[in-house]
């Protein structure tokens, strides 16, 4: 009963000073939506945009493709080509996009003759990855347009001779160049098509039919959909944190000894505060999982989700508890528990996913139970179901119980003794 | 009636409390009288049951507070040194919490809380955080908590250390009353005016032994028929000390820091014949007063020390 009356006590505790609160759940979410920002692109859900000076003196054909390929479809929003004039240097020195593509004048005419020409391709080097892809694709470019111009050889030596002529070909000319057209395209038929090998790309954890991938998270929320789990584990291991602490700080200020002068147990003292933790941990949990739903993440089954909200905080709570129980004032409870949480936050994939990290941290991140509760969250995420995460619910349960039960012992004794 | 006997308790090489016995009769108000560190408050954490002694018990009402102390600790109200209250809560707030703990609830907690809040002058401020409150109107409501739920027996620890003498005044008044009620009060200090004020009988506690115990004519009676002289002078060193015991018919109860107290014995030389023999040792005179017995001349008597030491 004692132990009811110390868990509504310490509830209204947070009712009455619900800044405190807000401000622990807000850290998380903060760092999330940062990282969001930083990774997710702009906010308009349109991704990464990779933007691209073309300078062509030649008025080329291959320019004019460049151009087509921002209209194309798989490339919306992703690819911007901008036509621009020998001021594009000066924008590439600005960090005005990720690469110059310079087509220098007699560019086409080189390649129908086959004499050695250049493309010209000046990196942003405030990019990684982006001008890398721009590279490689004019690479391709330049290589099918020398393969292009070695088989066709022949034809385009015709080509040629037209340019040079002062009058207009010949139809007989013209209507062999087009028959020899017609026979070597004939001809790579045979080499090219049907192609041997083809490429299929699918995205990894994706839904097969149409309908669930049109679900996915797209832009910011697909983002927060890799780093809300691991910002709420944060999140809620520092409420745990805090409600814990109050214990030590109960003891300092004398609370606990005058409440063990009511017919208060120290047993009953300790359920209470074992039960309020539990409760803001999972409130505080929960709340950060609903902030996730408003911002589009799409955690999974909601019975799952709620089953690892519960799982989790029984785990940070029981964390904090053991950690509490071995310190001996508020503020050494304050420094280890904090390196506590940002060591397994580091290990555990919080901060970053279990696959960006090196191979040899892999079993070290399973024995916190931040991999666990983050993994479990992913899981779901990804199209699991609960099914998919019992071994991560039964991680984080019995470890949460097995430290709360270490904690309450240590603690009793403690009280017993008169140490707290 | 509260039992204490034989308590011991030590921390490390450290002993507390050392052999302390006394009774609580049923209604009275028994000061537990001593210096800071005598031992009134480890003593009083194991009445209350939050120390566990060493050895020895405690018997309220027969009941060993160790043995069924959830049954014993319904009827004891406890007022600790430390204001152990929760700030950021209303003090109605944490009246409520105080009383369900021992069973109280809607109405009749509704009008305790009230009627408690009336009682210590803290009705007006009953919605108000309590880190808003001063030092004073904390302690009150400190007092309030332990008598919420009307307690036979009530135990405070120093309830007036470090607060105005008008909130001293309303605690103390407080006390009166509930004692007049019928219930038993043990109250610690070491303040002895309060002590002397308040208490029906005082027990003086000093390194964790209880030196004696009986009312305050009992008490000054223990420190004779005799007087007692407060010098000042060049009263600094040994051999000051020295001459003062030379002095036929006076006992030297302090002597040093240019000052001294000397208890001259009914029967003895007399007060006037001691300033001369003073004057003729030697030792430079330049005040005198003179002491009615009272509990600090029976704490030096007792201790060789004043209460403040």
């Amino acid at each position: 009963m004692a132990a009811f009356q110390i868990l509504r006590r310490d509830l209204l505790r947070y009712l009455r000073n619900p800044g405190r609160t807000a401000f622990l759940l807000a850290i998380p979410l903060m760092m999330a939506a940062i990282f969001a920002l930083v990774f997710g692109g702009h906010g308009d859900g349109g991704g990464i945009t990779i933007r691209v000076l073309l300078w062509d003196e030649d008025d080329s054909l291959l320019g004019r493709l460049l151009q087509g390929a921002e209209d194309r479809p798989e490339s919306e929003g992703r690819l911007e080509v901008v036509p621009v004039g020998p001021e594009g240097v000066e924008m590439m020195n600005r960090g005005d996009a990720s690469a110059l593509v310079h087509l220098p004048k007699g560019f086409t005419r080189a390649v129908i003759d086959g004499t050695p020409t250049a493309i010209e391709v000046v990196k942003n080097p405030a990019q990684q990855f982006l001008p890398l892809v721009v590279e490689e694709g004019v690479v391709l470019g330049a290589t099918v347009l020398s393969a292009g111009s070695r088989a066709l050889r022949p034809e385009l030596d015709v080509i040629s001779s037209f340019l040079d002529a002062d009058d207009h070909p010949e139809d007989a000319a013209v209507a062999s160049l087009s028959a020899s057209f017609n026979r070597r395209a004939r001809q790579f038929d045979l080499y090219v098509f049907p192609p041997v090998v083809t490429l299929e790309a699918v995205d990894v954890g994706a839904a097969q039919d149409e309908e669930a991938s049109a679900k996915k998270p797209q832009g910011i929320a697909a983002v927060l959909s890799v780093f809300l789990p691991g910002f709420a584990i944060l999140g809620v291991l520092f409420l745990a944190q805090s409600a814990t602490r109050d214990m030590l700080h109960d003891r300092e200020t004398g609370v606990v000894r005058q409440l063990l002068t009511a017919p208060v147990t120290p047993a009953s003292y300790l359920v209470g505060k074992c039960l309020s933790v539990l409760v803001v941990s999972a409130a505080g949990l929960g709340l950060l999982v609903a902030a996730g739903v408003a911002a589009g993440v799409a955690w999974g089954p909601p019975l799952a989700v709620a089953t690892v909200v519960v799982a989790a905080a029984v785990a940070a709570s029981g964390t904090l508890l053991l950690v509490m129980s071995v310190v001996g004032s508020e503020r050494q409870g304050d420094a280890l528990a904090t390196i506590v949480i940002m060591s397994w936050c580091m290990l555990g994939g919080a901060f970053v996913p279990l696959a960006q990290m090196p191979a040899f941290l892999h079993p070290i991140a399973k024995t916190t139970l931040v991999y666990w509760a983050t993994s479990a969250f992913s899981s779901l995420i990804a199209g699991g179901g609960i099914a998919d995460i019992l071994p991560n619910l039964a991680v984080l349960a019995g470890g949460g119980a097995l430290g709360i039960a270490i904690g309450a012992v240590v603690m009793e004794r403690r009280l017993a003794r008169g140490a707290l | 009636m509260i039992t204490v006997e034989r308590l011991r308790r030590s921390f490390g090489d450290l002993v507390a409390v050392d052999d302390v016995s006394f009774e609580v009769r049923d209604g009275e108000i028994l000061g537990l009288l001593g210096p800071n560190g005598a031992g009134k408050t480890t003593t009083l954490c194991m009445i209350s049951g939050v120390l566990k002694p060493d050895s020895g018990r405690v018997l309220v009402d027969g009941r060993d507070i160790w043995l069924e102390p959830t049954v014993v600790k319904r009827h004891l109200g406890v007022v600790p040194q430390e204001v152990a209250v929760y700030e950021d809560l209303t003090a109605r707030d944490n009246l409520s919490f105080w009383g369900s703990l021992y069973g109280l609830s809607g109405s009749e907690l509704k009008e305790r809380v009230d009627e408690g809040l009336t009682r210590v002058g803290l009705a007006d401020r009953a919605g108000d955080r309590v880190k808003s409150f001063s030092g004073g109107m904390k302690r009150r409501l400190n007092l309030c908590m332990g008598l919420l739920h009307r307690p036979r027996f009530l135990l405070l620890d120093e309830p007036t250390v470090g607060i105005d003498p008008q909130a001293r005044l309303n605690i103390l008044e407080v006390i009166r009353g509930v004692a007049a009620g019928g219930t038993t009060v043990l109250y610690t200090t070491h303040y002895m005016e309060e002590a002397q004020e308040l208490c029906d009988r005082i027990a003086i506690i000093d390194h964790g032994r209880i030196l004696t115990v009986g009312t305050l004519d009992e008490l000054t009676r223990l420190a004779g028929e005799a007087e007692v002289l407060r010098l000042t002078g060049g009263f600094a060193g040994g051999e000051a000390r020295d001459r003062l015991q030379a002095i036929a018919g006076v006992r030297v109860l302090q002597a040093g820091d240019g000052s001294a107290m000397l208890s001259v014995a009914a029967g003895g030389p007399g007060l006037l014949a001691v300033l001369p023999a003073v004057l003729a040792s030697g030792l430079a005179l330049d005040d005198v007063s003179i002491q009615r017995p009272n509990l600090q001349s029976v704490f030096i008597s007792l201790t060789g020390r004043e209460l403040r030491d």
